[in-house]
Parts: structure tokens; C-alpha cells; sequence
């Protein structure tokens, strides 16, 4: 109890603070930001690692308020959101760290973030340059509470070469629409298999959305922490499952695994028309595919064709930590700022195939070259501004767990374990049992 | 032995044992006593203390099903590993026993499987495992969904764990083999045993203290293996590779239950000890010094 | 033992050249038999070295491809055009050297450390008596059976709270002995006879010379062992540096294999490379370390 009225207090000082405090970041700003020097952790490996050092690095050299950003890679992200939760508890921390979709709400109710808002508020930045539609998912109470980084959607790849010889004019646009095809597909088409469909907890999220369902009650979590899941009494899981299954005893979508790449080794090596991926896929499988043949884009596909919703995002974004520091805050947002201008957005997305989150990017020519050597991004960007915020998708503490209890019971379900309607039951229970205790002991 | 060692030579003993006493007290004993202390609340998302509930998360695991499974999954994987390891690391051993040209080479490559990390490893098994791509399909005309299949997930990684764990057994095997002493197999050769006579009579007595001590080693290091499944399979499909350490791993780190994670660890720590304590009986009796 | 003195009683009664004789034969047939039997050692351990390597070797020609030759349906044991694009990109993207140095350095310290701890260790439960004796083993064994995920927040609060972090002695200090290694010099210890101990110790050999000079030098081949397990388990640890370092200064090779790994985008020729990349320091001191292992294995120094 004692916790929580300190907490409280702490909140009261906060939010005061801002306002207090945007007078001192503003007299801050340019004159006692000179050798402050802000640790930002991230996620980034690979190719994404490299150009995130590049953008660190730009920055370090080129920004004039004499900042230096010492931007570290701390795991991939379910590595750096536990290492987060371990450095709080011991008092050393970053002061900008880059987190998961799904840690979202967790790190909202954490405690120990300062609303990228706030900053916003402070140096009166234009928000409106963010995508709607990117923003919508890290927007709670109307406020932005941390700056999307690397967002993505989810798209289906499918082989051109075997519509072409199937006969298949148009990608098909729904889950039931990919059964109508299938068999044209694996008979002229010559493909092994309709498609390699990764059991994979965002895709499910994603089928929810399309059909514009929610997931869990509150508002689908926005409005207050979630008490429990919605997917079984909309029926929407059931769809999903039900549709996946005739997919599956069909032949059509065999299992292929677990994971968000489990189904792209199929696409890639020429065995299946089609995959889901994210868009941030799509270079890695040109690459993967060499011109074997053409690959194609297309909407992520709904459940059924009279499906009315939309997708929303995956990937990571930035948060700004409270070290009650005014020159290190103040830094933080300039570096965000600089992460999120046209110019790293356009460089960001040639490199690394996630969004430009800010609209002006498109501006840039580095974004015109890129969509022109990549005519298929083109797809992602469709999608998105198609989609609306009201398809933000769910936010839920528990959500890393939800996942593993879905992919779970898609699992069972594929393996004759339990029917669609078991699977979805043992889904709503395993997740509501956990999102309960979340509640209990986390109030 | 015969008469009370005298305090000097008590204290000289500890005084040997304490560097590691030390270093275990602070990073085994005190965490795990702590551990002890959080298995008996329900702990808040950062893993805090913060409802006492006794030895309730004990009783949820024992009623529930999904604790069950684990455990006998765990108890196959470590059946499977212990037996294929030790198997393999005495076939490598005994093939390079005797002096014969190339021998270095052939024993590099026995205890090789050792220098990969278990999550390295698990990469190249997941491409040699792929079903359309993988290369175990290919030259076999097999057409198995190895790791996504309930009927294969759980041996593929057990299979994989033994190659992994191989490689030390060799090198232990190997080291017990040359404390044998070569004239009590020239003497039996006279006698006309037979090299598998000589094997089963000879060389496993001979290797009993470092088989046993292989043995104990080697299951509790199964009961520890994670990162594969990690990687491999993520304890599917459904459930049938979610190893007890692998579910530690998840509630700790994932599910905010760290106080359910602490009673599985207790639990997990219990049956390894009444497992060893087991053992060590045996030793009594099997295992000739 | 009654099979060799009937034999030998046989022999004596065939004259000196017929033995001679027989000898000479013998010994032809020995030989062949020799040659036929290391022939047969060689193949069997050819047919069991390819089987066990085969995961490693495919490994390696996967490095080699192009991404797009591992995504085919079409037999792909070999690389069609073997490149160097995977090793080059992966020493191009993360520091591995760098890293590979970091973890010679605390992968060696603790490799020494553990030696030392655990034969001090191992002979007190093995030579010396005192009370408490099997408890505090079975405590010692216990250690063994603790979970490391039970233990490692913890002992990240505890090493922060000592200021600790991203330092050398943070990765190392925690692993300074093991019960694996206490428990693997006991069982060899135990296979002496206590006699030994005692006869030196009538010599006036003090304890710590015993070990040195009596003990270390018999068990080359266990310390041998124990050594290069302690060194690559050191070398492939992962949660721990990453969870107490905080910058590429200490970071370690594991943790340089995950950043290679680009989330969405999954480059799997690449990060089989980077795995190739580090086996390689792990093997080298694997065959140095062998020498000494063979050594001890072939000097029969011990009887059984």
C-alpha cells in the first residue's frame, strides 16, 4: 500500500513535472545538452543491426547539440525486455530502449517510462506526420506513449510463376479464397503445396483483425487492462481455426512449423504458392529466391471474402525511460527526433524493408528509388493506409504467454489432439487464467 | 583412519574446500534459498514477492496436467540422451583405445559434437530437419515432418542432445579407458577371451568410477538441456517437447510467474537429488575403486 | 588362470626347434592378424568419425551457399558456387574477433580457476577426513542440480549491487568451480590407493605438493578433459554475458552469433557462418589441448 502512495505521488510529481519541465528541457536543450551522452539499447541484428549503427553513428557525428548516443544491442527482444525488467530492479538502466509490439502494455503499466508524448508535448512536435495507422497501435488514452521505430504488417507472397501456369489471374484475398485456388495451384501450378502457413500467434491476431474482431474485452485492452478474451464469445477464433482446418485436412496448408519465417523456407525454395510473412521479409526473400521466380505481393488475407476489417502492426518501438534527468530526457527525444525524420525513415526502410513511419519520408528519393527497385513494398504500403486505427489490434500484459498458448493449440488442433472448438476453449481458459493472476498481483 | 584427525588437519581440510564452498554459497545457495523462499508466493511481474500462498503453487503443479506432461517428457528426453550419449561416447572411445594411425584425427572428431553450443547446434538441426529443404529428407526419400510432428519432435531433439553431449563422454571414456591397465587384457587374450568376452569382463569393470561418475553427470545435464528446444521447437508441438527447464525458462521470463517457475525448479531439484542420492547408493555396491 | 597353466604345460613338452618353429609362425599370423584388426579399427572408425561429423560438415557447406541454394528442393549437399559472402558479412556485421578474444580471455581464466579449486577440492574428499565429509559433498553435488534460471536474477542483483557489471571479473568469478570438476577429480582420485597419500606423506610431502606433483601429474588425462569441457562451456555461455554486460567491450562470441540474427529478416547462410566462425577458436584449443589428453591417455601412468 505504502507502494502504491508513493507511486502515486511520484505520478502527481510527474505530472506537474512535465509542465515544469518543459520550460527547463527547452532552456536545456541546446545549451547543457553538450556532452550528455544517452545509452539506447535495441533488438537489432543483421542487416537491421547494421543500419541501425549507421543511423547511431550519423547521429553521433553530425548532431550539433554535441549529444553522443551509445547504442547497444542487448538480445533479441524477448532478451532485452527481460534484461530491462532485471537492470530496473538494480537501478541501471538505458535511457531510450527499443521493445516489442506485444511488451506494449507492460511497459505502459511498468512505471518507469516517461509518454513519448510527453516529449512530444515539450519540443511541439508535428505528430501528425507519424502514419495514423502506426501510431494508432502505441496510442493509449490519446496519447502516444512510445515512438514507433520498425513497424510492420503482415502480406501474402505468392510464386507468380505458378499462378501464371495454374491459371490463377488474381492472388486470392481470403482464407477460403486460397481453397478455391488450391487445387489449380498444386495440379497446373506445380506447387508442392498451397501454401506454408507458420503457426504463428501474430497471424491469428491478424485473421481477428481482419474480420474486425477484438481479442480481449476493455476495448480490446485499450481502454483499461484486459480482464479477459473476447476471441471465443465474437466466435472469431473459431472462424479462424475452423477455416485453418479445412485448409489443413485439405492438404493445402500442411504443418510447417511454428514461428513467424517457419512458412517462408517453403515459398523460398519453390514448394509452396504462397506464404504470410511480414513485410520486412521481403528483401531477405528475394534474396532467398534469386529470381527462380517472380514473387508476388498481395493483402493479407481474411478469413472469408465478406470479412470487414483491416491489419495492424507488429515490430518494435522506442521508449523513453524517467531517469529523472532533464538534459539526458532532452537528448533522448532530440535523438528520437533525428530517428524519425524523412531521412532515416527513408534510409531505414530501403535497408531494412520496415515502414517509413512518418508520411514526408515517401518524399524522399532514397524511399522513390527503393519502391522502384522493390515494386512489391508497394503492397505493404496499400495495406497499410487501407487499414484504420480502430484495427489497432489488442494490447494485453500477458501477451507474450497468449501467444504460446494459441500457436499451442492451432498445434493440437493440426495434430488431431482437439477439435476447433477445444482448441479455442483451451485457448480462452489458459489465457484468461493468466491474465487473472496478471491482474491479481499486479494491481 | 585410525585414530580422530587432529583439529590442525580438520581445519586444513575446509581451508582446501573453501574457495569452492565460497563461490557456491553466493551464486548457488543463497539465489537458490531465495528461490526456495518464492516458490511459496505468487510473485508480481517483476518477480517480487507479493502473495504468500504457501505451498500453493506446488499443488497447482501437482493437479495439473500440463506439469505432468512435462515431466514425462523430460523423463523420456533424459532416458533417450543419457543412454545415446554415453553410447556413442564409448563407441568413440573403444574404437580409438589402441594406438593405430590416424588415431588423433578420429578422436578430434569423437569429441568434436562437444565445442558447438547447444543453441548453434539446434540452427543446424533445424535445416538438416526441415521438411522440403532439409537434408535428412532429401537423402532418405523420407518424407517426415520431423520437428513438427508429436511422434518426432521429442526424439529429433533427444537425438540431437546425445550427439551434443557425445563428445565429453568420449573424452571421459577415453580417459578411463587409459587407467586401465593394459596387461590385464594381454593376459586374458593368452587366457583366449574373446574381445567381447574381454569388453563386458574386463574393460566396463575397469571404466566402473568413471562410468558412474559419466552416468550422474550426464543425467543431470539432461535435465538441464533448453536451449535446443528453444530454438527447435518451442516445447511443441502442442506440448510434447516442453521439457520441465524449458517451462522454467518460459513462466520465469515470459509468463510473469516467477513463483511458479521457483516450486517447478524445486521440484526439478528434488527428483535430480533423490535420482542421485539413488545412484550413489548404487555406486556402493557396483563400483569397484 | 588354469586355461595358461595348461598351456604351458604343453609347450614344454615340444622340443626347442619345433617351438622355434611355432613361434615363428605365431608371430607371422599375429601380425596379419594385427594388420587385419587395425584395418578393421580404421574402417569402423572412419564409417562412426563421418556419421558423428556429418551435422558439422553439412554445416560448413552450408556456410558456403548462397541463401538461395539452401531454399531448393533440389539435392544440395554441396554448395554448386561455393562463396565466402556469408563468412565475409558475418566478421563484417559484429565484431567476432573481438568478441572471440573477450572469450579466450574468460573462458582461459575460468579454465585454470576451475582446475585449481576443484583438485583442492577433490583431494580433501578424497584424501583428507574431517567432519562433515559426505554432507558437504552431497552439497557439493547438489550444485549441480540447481537450475540456472532459478539462480541468474538473483545473481544479477548481486553482482550489480557490487558494481560488477560489464567487467571481466563479473563473467568469470561466478564460475570458478564447479561440481562437475570436484566430483570428476574424486572419482579419480578415489581410484588411488590411500596408501599413496600416506607414503608421501611419510616422505614429508606436504598436502599441497602431493598435488601438485603426485596428483595433477597422474590425472593429466581427467584434467585434460575436465579442462576443455570447463573451456567450451565457458566459451558458449550466453544468458549470463548478456545479462551482466552492457557494451561490445565484453561481450562474448554467443552473444555475437544473436546479433547476426536480424529479426524478419532472417539470413539462416549467415548465421550458420557465424557459428562455423567461432567453432573454429573452440576446435583449435581442442587440438592443442589433445596432445596432452592423448598423453595422459596412452602413458597408462595409473592402475586401475
Amino acid at each position: 500500500m505504502k507502494k502504491k502512495v508513493i507511486s502515486a505521488i511520484l505520478a502527481a510529481a510527474l505530472a506537474t513535472g512535465v509542465i515544469a519541465g518543459s520550460a527547463v528541457s527547452a532552456l536545456a536543450a541546446d545549451a547543457d545538452l553538450n556532452g550528455t551522452t544517452i545509452e539506447f539499447w535495441h533488438s537489432m541484428g543483421g542487416v537491421n543491426g547494421e543500419a541501425m549503427d549507421y543511423l547511431v553513428q550519423k547521429f553521433n557525428s553530425e548532431n550539433e547539440y554535441g549529444i553522443t548516443v551509445n547504442a547497444q544491442y542487448q538480445g533479441e527482444y524477448d532478451d532485452t525486455i527481460n534484461k530491462l525488467k532485471s537492470a530496473q530492479i538494480g537501478n541501471m538502466g538505458a535511457d531510450l530502449v527499443q521493445i516489442y509490439d506485444i511488451g506494449t502494455r507492460f511497459m505502459i503499466d511498468s512505471g518507469w517510462i516517461v509518454p513519448m508524448q510527453d516529449l512530444i508535448d515539450n519540443d511541439g512536435y508535428d505528430v501528425s506526420k507519424i502514419e495514423p495507422n502506426i501510431a494508432a497501435y502505441y496510442t493509449v488514452d490519446s496519447r502516444l506513449y512510445s515512438m514507433p521505430f520498425n513497424s510492420s504488417t503482415p502480406i501474402l507472397y505468392y510464386n507468380k510463376d505458378m499462378f501464371t501456369a495454374a491459371g490463377v489471374a488474381e492472388a486470392p484475398t481470403s482464407l477460403a479464397g486460397i481453397a478455391d485456388v488450391a487445387e489449380a495451384l498444386t495440379g497446373n501450378g506445380g506447387a508442392g503445396e498451397a501454401i506454408s502457413l507458420g503457426i504463428y500467434g501474430w497471424f491469428f491476431e491478424q485473421l481477428l483483425a481482419k474480420q474486425g474482431l477484438q481479442y480481449v474485452d476493455n476495448g480490446n485492452g485499450r481502454e483499461e487492462a484486459a480482464t479477459k478474451v473476447v476471441f471465443d464469445e465474437n466466435g472469431g477464433a473459431l472462424n479462424i481455426l475452423n477455416q485453418w482446418k479445412t485448409l489443413y485436412d485439405a492438404g493445402y496448408a500442411p504443418n510447417v512449423g511454428r514461428g513467424g519465417d517457419s512458412g517462408l523456407t517453403d515459398f523460398a525454395a519453390g514448394k509452396s504458392a504462397m506464404t504470410l510473412g511480414s513485410t520486412a521479409s521481403l528483401k531477405q526473400i528475394l534474396k532467398d529466391v534469386n529470381g527462380k521466380f517472380e514473387v508476388g505481393t498481395a493483402y493479407f488475407p481474411s478469413v472469408t471474402d465478406a470479412d470487414q476489417g483491416g491489419v495492424s502492426i507488429g515490430g518494435a518501438s522506442l521508449w523513453a525511460l524517467n531517469n529523472e534527468d532533464a538534459a539526458k530526457q532532452a537528448a533522448t527525444w532530440k535523438f528520437v527526433e533525428f530517428l524519425v525524420s524523412a531521412e532515416s525513415q527513408a534510409y531505414w526502410n530501403a535497408q531494412t524493408g520496415y515502414f517509413p513511419v512518418t508520411t514526408d519520408a515517401h518524399e524522399e528519393q532514397i524511399f522513390k528509388d527503393n519502391i522502384a527497385e522493390y515494386p512489391q513494398f508497394q503492397t505493404a504500403i496499400d495495406q497499410l493506409h487501407d487499414s484504420a486505427p480502430e484495427y489497432a489490434g489488442a494490447l494485453m500484459s500477458v501477451f507474450p504467454e497468449a501467444r504460446q498458448i494459441v500457436e499451442t493449440n492451432i498445434e493440437n488442433m493440426l495434430n488431431g489432439v482437439s477439435t476447433p472448438e477445444e482448441s479455442v476453449a483451451a485457448m480462452a481458459k489458459d489465457i484468461n487464467a493468466s491474465i487473472e493472476d496478471y491482474n491479481l498481483l499486479n494491481e | 583412519m585410525k585414530k580422530k584427525p587432529s583439529l590442525l588437519e580438520r581445519t586444513r581440510a575446509y581451508g582446501f574446500l573453501l574457495p569452492c564452498i565460497l563461490i557456491f554459497a553466493i551464486f548457488l545457495f543463497y539465489p537458490f534459498f531465495k528461490t526456495i523462499f518464492l516458490s511459496l508466493y505468487k510473485t508480481n511481474k517483476m518477480g517480487q514477492a507479493k502473495l504468500f500462498v504457501g505451498i500453493g503453487n506446488y499443488m497447482d503443479l501437482l493437479t495439473s496436467s500440463s506439469f505432468y506432461n512435462s515431466l514425462k517428457v523430460t523423463l523420456i528426453f533424459v532416458v533417450i540422451v543419457v543412454v545415446g550419449s554415453m553410447a556413442i561416447g564409448l563407441l568413440g572411445a573403444v574404437l580409438c583405445n589402441k594406438a593405430f594411425p590416424g588415431i588423433r584425427a578420429f578422436s578430434t572428431a569423437y569429441a568434436l559434437p562437444m565445442a558447438i553450443a547447444s543453441s548453434s547446434a539446434a540452427m543446424i538441426f533445424k535445416i538438416i530437419l526441415h521438411p522440403s529443404v532439409g537434408i535428412l529428407n532429401k537423402l532418405t526419400g523420407l518424407n517426415i515432418n520431423w520437428v513438427s510432428d508429436p511422434k518426432y519432435a521429442l526424439v529429433c531433439v533427444a537425438i540431437l542432445t546425445a550427439w551434443l553431449n557425445s563428445g565429453i563422454n568420449f573424452l571421459y571414456f577415453s580417459a578411463g579407458l587409459g587407467n586401465i591397465d593394459e596387461s590385464i587384457y594381454e593376459r586374458a587374450s593368452v587366457d583366449g577371451a574373446s574381445p567381447i568376452q574381454q569388453f563386458f569382463h574386463l574393460t566396463l569393470p575397469g571404466l566402473s568410477p568413471i562410468m558412474f561418475y559419466t552416468l550422474v553427470v550426464n543425467i543431470i545435464q539432461a535435465f538441464q538441456s533448453f536451449g535446443q528446444v528453444k530454438i527447435l521447437t518451442q516445447g511443441g508441438p502442442g506440448e510434447s517437447t516442453n521439457l520441465i527447464v524449458y517451462s522454467i525458462y518460459r513462466d520465469a521470463f515470459f509468463n510473469y510467474r516467477f513463483g511458479s517457475a521457483a516450486a517447478q525448479s524445486v521440484i526439478l531439484f528434488v527428483i535430480v537429488m533423490i535420482l542421485t542420492l539413488v545412484m550413489f547408493k548404487i555406486e556402493k555396491k557396483g563400483v569397484k575403486y | 588362470m588354469e586355461a595358461i597353466h595348461n598351456t604351458a604345460g604343453a609347450v614344454n613338452l615340444k622340443s626347442q626347434a619345433e617351438l622355434d618353429a611355432l613361434h615363428r609362425v605365431m608371430n607371422a599370423k599375429a601380425k596379419r592378424k594385427k594388420n587385419i584388426r587395425t584395418g578393421g579399427l580404421l574402417a569402423a572408425n572412419i564409417v562412426v568419425a563421418i556419421i558423428i561429423l556429418l551435422p558439422l560438415l553439412y554445416a560448413v557447406s552450408v556456410a558456403l551457399m548462397p541463401s538461395s541454394e539452401l531454399f531448393t528442393m533440389d539435392l544440395n549437399v554441396l554448395p554448386k558456387q561455393p562463396t565466402l559472402e556469408n563468412f565475409k558479412n558475418a566478421l563484417e556485421n559484429v565484431p567476432l574477433l573481438k568478441f572471440v578474444l573477450n572469450s579466450f580471455v574468460v573462458a582461459g581464466i575460468i579454465t585454470i580457476g576451475q582446475i585449481i579449486t576443484c583438485s583442492m577440492a577433490a583431494f580433501a574428499f578424497a584424501f583428507l577426513d574431517f567432519k562433515g565429509k559426505n554432507v558437504i559433498f552431497m552439497l557439493v553435488m547438489a550444485t549441480m542440480m540447481i537450475p540456472g534460471e532459478a539462480t541468474i536474477i538473483s545473481n544479477y542483483l548481486t553482482v550489480s549491487s557490487w558494481g560488477w557489471l560489464d567487467t571481466y571479473q563479473v563473467l568469470i568469478v561466478p564460475y570458478l568451480t564447479s561440481a562437475m570438476g570436484i566430483f570428476l577429480f574424486r572419482q579419480f582420485y578415489m581410484s588411488f590407493p590411500i596408501s599413496l597419500y600416506e607414503s608421501a606423506k611419510l616422505d614429508g610431502c606436504g598436502n599441497i605438493k602431493f598435488i601438485l606433483k603426485i596428483l595433477m601429474p597422474l590425472t593429466k588425462s581427467a584434467i585434460g578433459a575436465m579442462a576443455v569441457y570447463t573451456f567450451i562451456n565457458a566459451w558458449n555461455m550466453y544468458m549470463w554475458p548478456l545479462l551482466v554486460t552492457g557494451s561490445e567491450a565484453k561481450r562474448t562470441v554467443q552473444i555475437g552469433i544473436s546479433m547476426l540474427n536480424s529479426v524478419d529478416a532472417q539470413s539462416i547462410t549467415l548465421m550458420i557462418a557465424g557459428v562455423v566462425i567461432i567453432i573454429v577458436p573452440s576446435i583449435s584449443i581442442f587440438i592443442v589441448g589433445q596432445k596432452q589428453l592423448i598423453k595422459g591417455m596412452f602413458s597408462g601412468a595409473v592402475k586401475g
